[in-house]
């Protein structure tokens, strides 16, 4: 993975050179077809009046013209293609890089999920483009406009020194309107987001609560509430776009004020006809310039959006941890145990009196507790997903990243993938015998035989709360690792049938570790129960 | 002469400017405004549309789908009917009065660019229509491929749990590969349409170029470009690319055509009065005249429809037969899982939209339902209390709502009030229930045999009723 990382990184960089190149390209061409038809039909109105007419090599200039047409043509759009693609491959990679450190993030683990409603993950998919796309949509505009301005305004310093003067103060005009609507931007921007998330948040915890708020009557209040969010949020961008116009407005009139400028200059320090064609040269490089001059507050909304962005995706990629994983694991341990282990709660807190633990292989315990009494706590701090203390193996400690290493935790809220069933069941090297084995054995056969086979396609609304926990009651039966954590796995069958899967379950993993957290009593030979005050 | 009509030019210059710079201020404006207010608009219909939609068809809708189309739908269908429509209008419009310019210096020139127009529309009929169907795949693919991904990160913890990420991240990179070829597909069709456009107008300028020097120069006597002023042909050199600029625009509009219109078509699907809401079968016939006080059961197996008889009884589901309704519905107060948990603090949580009762009594009741001495949800009736109540357990949740309607007096709603429950918190909301009977009417929908047993009526419904295709 990380080879192909270095040669995405690799490719990207090359391609944005080239992107580069061929927006250089693509402006200086636009610059010379400008001027150079102007001059051309200036220099041949001139030969015309005299005999020069029939001496004059206008095959020349004509061939560049065409020359210059057709490179800014080809230019510009080989920049687009060649940009887009280069963006594509980073938003690629930096999709990746936030799952992977949104799994990296400790609250993945520590509490649920709470980025489970598509509405902000939609909002992290924008960030990501907002930033990769930074560079077509500002960066690169940005410089072009800076690069031509320099080129031209040099070339009417040499030509019209005094067209200098109303040029750059229309272009002072148009940086402070940008600026100051780049002021305006930042605070609508963050007004924006928040308003958005906020409304977002509250529409989707209105729709998981609609009977109960329709039966009260409080459902078109809050819905109304909710979605005023959104309007307000619009309304917003709405301000952010009328101080927009004031930038782009200054920005349109530099092209022919700038040529008007150029023209009236030379004009004035007495150039006619023949000097004058110089002028004209430069004055129509004004107006090609002036095409891409717009839209300018774009470029500085865009470059405020990706910074904004760049900032939410940064909450992620930063907190998470360099990967800590151990390079080489431990042996695998035969038993587990701590003599005072200090119990914490998901947040960090210190929960309750310390606990002596002893886990043995072949000897299931059994957590078992009043709900809040920290079963789930316990179950995720003995994987190391919580809390760093130590537990000792059977020579060594046990770091929690080292347990982390050899655990397998069967979740009481586990997810099922949209996937097929073969890759839901996360045993990618079971042969297809055994996969069907554990879906027999957790009485599943019948179901997944309907659904289409281990190829068949599930998702969560397709299985109901049962099935879906015999699924996930699968997992574990398929998993090589030495530790085996259940949350729950009595919940959502009823008692007749959670007997039996769960002694066929234990049965199986007798050469493990296996620790269950339950509410319900299970009664069950060789276990050790472990009561949680 | 030829010295009148440039020394018009240069006074009209300026005026001419600032006009334009003027008249596209406004238009941007103008249509921001047009926009936020079709998007407001829209979106407070929508509002409307969620308000006659049944409660059942409500919940069955997906949520982070249904929040998308009321966040953005909206602003893309007015991008579409307001930004892309002034686009086509301009298209209309643009070339039109940039002819005429061209026609008052020299028809030829208008006419040479007028001839180029049927090519140029040719090609965006060819490439416009393909381009339009492989842009709505993509809108399509990216919403499947933002699926995916909210479903990989909807199920990280159990990815983690099975030790499949790095499995998982190379299927969503090779997913998004695929989605990033087939953009670039649709991309390449745009670019050369935008392309070929760019390429016509140099053409034509070209050619215009060409002709005019050759008419300066005394090489060629073609009608209308020969013997034209420097400050003629200057003008129609300046006015050509505007010609073609209107098409170049609106080709780029392809984005914001596809996006508007699927937009529209999902808002349309979501939010659509007609499509089948899960009629309840009209199977319970029973004569249920509620007494208006005591405690009612609903019994039955899982699936017998206890939960759709709540709602009915609600008068939500759209069933308005007064004679079925529990009093008038805001006067209930339902107790479940899924109840929406507001406020900063439990206090706040706890006497959402109730008559605030007395701190001693709010006190009282937090404590008797156990929700003081959690100690997972430390620091008492000021305990802060996350949006959404994301810090909060479902037995936490359940107590809330237990609290909420035991302190309010209105009629309560219970569906399955002791799921999820332990033994101890379950049977103080047994006995909670049970003795606010005595004052009003408590209609509890569950599978709780004590429950059951304290029951003033129980009304049991046969497994297997056809009431099932409703719940």
């Amino acid at each position: 993975m990380n080879a192909d990382e270095a040669v995405r990184e690799r490719m990207s960089s090359r391609l944005w050179r080239q992107a580069g190149a061929l927006a250089l390209a693509a402006l200086l061409c636009g610059l010379l077809l400008g001027g150079l038809s102007a001059w051309f039909l200036g220099s041949v109105a001139l030969a015309g009046l005299s005999a020069a007419a029939y001496t004059f090599n206008y095959h020349v200039p004509g061939a560049l013209i065409r020359l210059f047409a057709i490179g800014r043509t080809a230019a510009r759009y080989g920049e687009r293609l060649i940009g887009h693609k280069a963006a594509l491959v980073d938003q690629t990679r930096h999709r990746i890089a936030l799952f992977d450190a949104m799994a990296a993030a400790p609250a993945t683990r520590a509490v649920g999920w709470q980025l489970a409603d598509q509405a902000r993950l939609a909002d992290y998919l924008d960030d990501v483009e907002d930033v990769d796309f930074t560079r077509l949509r500002s960066t690169f505009p940005a410089g072009l406009l800076a690069v031509g301005l320099a080129v031209v305004s040099l070339a009417t310093l040499f030509v019209a020194p005094l067209a200098l003067v109303p040029i750059a103060g229309l272009v002072g005009l148009a940086a402070a309107a940008t600026r100051r609507c780049a002021r305006h931007g930042v605070s609508l921007l963050s007004q924006i987001r928040a308003e958005d998330s906020v409304a977002a948040g509250a529409v989707g915890a209105i729709l998981d609560s609609a009977v109960p708020l329709r039966a009260e009557g409080r459902w078109p209040r809050l819905c109304w509430d909710a979605l005023q969010g959104f309007s307000r949020a619009d309304l917003s961008l709405k301000d952010l776009r009328h101080h927009q116009a004031l930038p782009d407005a200054l920005a349109s009139t530099l092209g022919p004020v700038a040529a008007a400028s150029t023209i009236a200059a030379a004009w004035l320090d007495g150039a006619r006809s023949g000097d004058l064609l110089i002028s004209v040269f430069v004055a129509f490089s004004w107006l090609a310039l002036g095409e891409t001059a717009q839209g300018v507050s774009r470029i500085a909304v865009a470059a405020l959006r990706a910074h904004a962005a760049r900032s939410a995706i940064a909450r992620w990629t930063e907190s998470a941890p360099s990967s800590a994983e151990p390079t080489e694991a431990p042996a695998e341990p035969s038993r587990l145990h701590g003599r005072a282990l200090q119990r914490v709660a998901p947040d960090g807190r210190p929960l309750k009196q310390p606990l002596a633990l002893d886990l043995q292989v072949g000897r299931p315990t059994i957590l078992v507790g009043a709900s809040g009494a920290g079963k789930t706590s316990l179950l995720k701090q003995i994987a190391g997903w919580i809390g760093d203390d130590a537990l000792q193996g059977d020579d060594t400690a046990l770091t929690a990243s080292e347990r982390r290493s050899f655990a397998m935790v069967c979740l009481h809220d586990a997810a099922i993938l949209a996937d097929t069933v073969r890759a839901n069941l996360f045993a990618p090297s079971a042969p297809d015998d055994e996969l069907w084995a554990a879906l027999e054995a957790m009485e599943l056969g019948g179901r997944i035989r309907d659904a289409g086979g281990l190829d068949g396609w599930i998702a969560q609304g397709m299985l109901s709360l049962g099935e879906a926990q015999r699924l996930n009651l699968a997992r574990a039966w398929l998993s090589a690792k030495p530790l085996i954590l259940l949350d729950e796995p009595t919940e959502h069958l009823d008692a007749e049938q959670a007997r039996r899967l769960i002694a066929r379950l234990l049965d199986r993993l007798r050469g493990k570790i296996v620790v269950i957290a339950s509410h319900r009593h299970i009664a069950m030979e060789g276990v050790i129960e472990l009561p949680l005050d | 002469m030829g010295g009148d009509p440039a020394l018009w030019s240069i006074v009209a210059l300026p005026p001419l400017i600032v006009a334009g710079a003027l008249a596209g201020y406004a238009a941007e404006r103008c249509q921001a405004s047009a926009e936020t207010r079709v998007s407001i608009g829209l979106r407070a219909l929508s509002g409307e549309r969620l308000q006659a939609l049944p409660a059942t068809l409500l919940t069955s809708l997906p949520a982070g789908a249904l929040t998308i189309a009321l966040h953005r739908h909206p602003q893309a269908v007015a991008r579409l009917v307001v930004g892309h429509r002034a686009a086509v209008a301009m298209t209309a419009g643009g070339p039109l009065l940039a002819a005429a310019a061209l026609a008052s210096v020299s028809w030829p020139s208008a006419l040479l660019v007028l001839l180029l127009t049927p090519v140029m529309i040719v090609f965006f009929a060819l490439v416009g229509g393909a381009m339009q169907a492989r842009a709505a795949e993509q809108e399509r693919s990216f919403r499947q491929l933002a699926g995916q991904f909210a479903d990989r990160i909807r199920a990280l913890p159990t990815i983690l749990a099975n030790d499949a990420l790095a499995i998982e991240a190379d299927k969503l990179s090779g997913r998004m590969n695929t989605y990033a070829e087939r953009t670039m597909g649709v991309l390449r069709l745009a670019f050369v349409n935008a392309g070929l456009i760019d390429f016509f107008a140099s053409l034509s300028i070209a050619m215009l170029a060409v002709f005019l020097g050759l008419g300066h120069l005394g090489l060629a006597t073609l009608p209308g470009f020969a013997r034209l002023e420097l400050w003629q042909s200057l003008f129609i050199l300046m006015i050509a690319p505007e010609f073609f600029a209107p098409f170049r625009r609106l080709s780029e509009q392809y984005h914001a055509k596809a996006e508007g219109l699927a937009a529209a078509e999902a808002l349309d699907r979501l939010l659509d009065p007609v499509r089948s809401p899960a009629r309840p079968v009209d199977v319970i016939a029973v004569d249920l005249d509620l007494p208006s006080r005591g405690l009612v059961v609903i019994t039955g197996p899982s699936g017998a429809g206890k939960s759709t008889l709540l709602r009915r009884l609600a008068g939500l589901d759209g069933v308005t037969d007064a004679a079925e309704k529990v009093d008038h519905p805001t006067n209930c107060v339902w107790i479940a899982i899924d109840c929406l948990v507001v406020g900063r603090s439990l206090a706040e949580a706890i006497c959402a939209d109730i008559p605030p009762p007395t701190s001693e009594r709010l006190c009282a009741m937090a404590q008797r339902l156990g929700l003081l001495d959690d100690g997972l949800l430390p620091g008492g009736l000021a305990a802060p209390i996350v949006p959404g109540g994301a810090n909060l357990s479902g037995g936490q949740r359940l107590r809330i709502a237990v609290a909420r309607a035991l302190l309010s007096d209105r009629t309560i709603i219970a569906d399955e009030p002791t799921a999820k429950l332990d033994a101890v918190a379950a049977r103080t909301i047994r006995l909670a229930l049970h003795e606010a009977a005595a004052h009003r009417l408590v209609l509890v929908a569950s599978h709780d045999p004590e429950l059951i047993a304290l029951a003033d009526r129980r009304v049991h419904l046969q497994g297997g009723c056809d009431l099932e295709g409703t719940a």
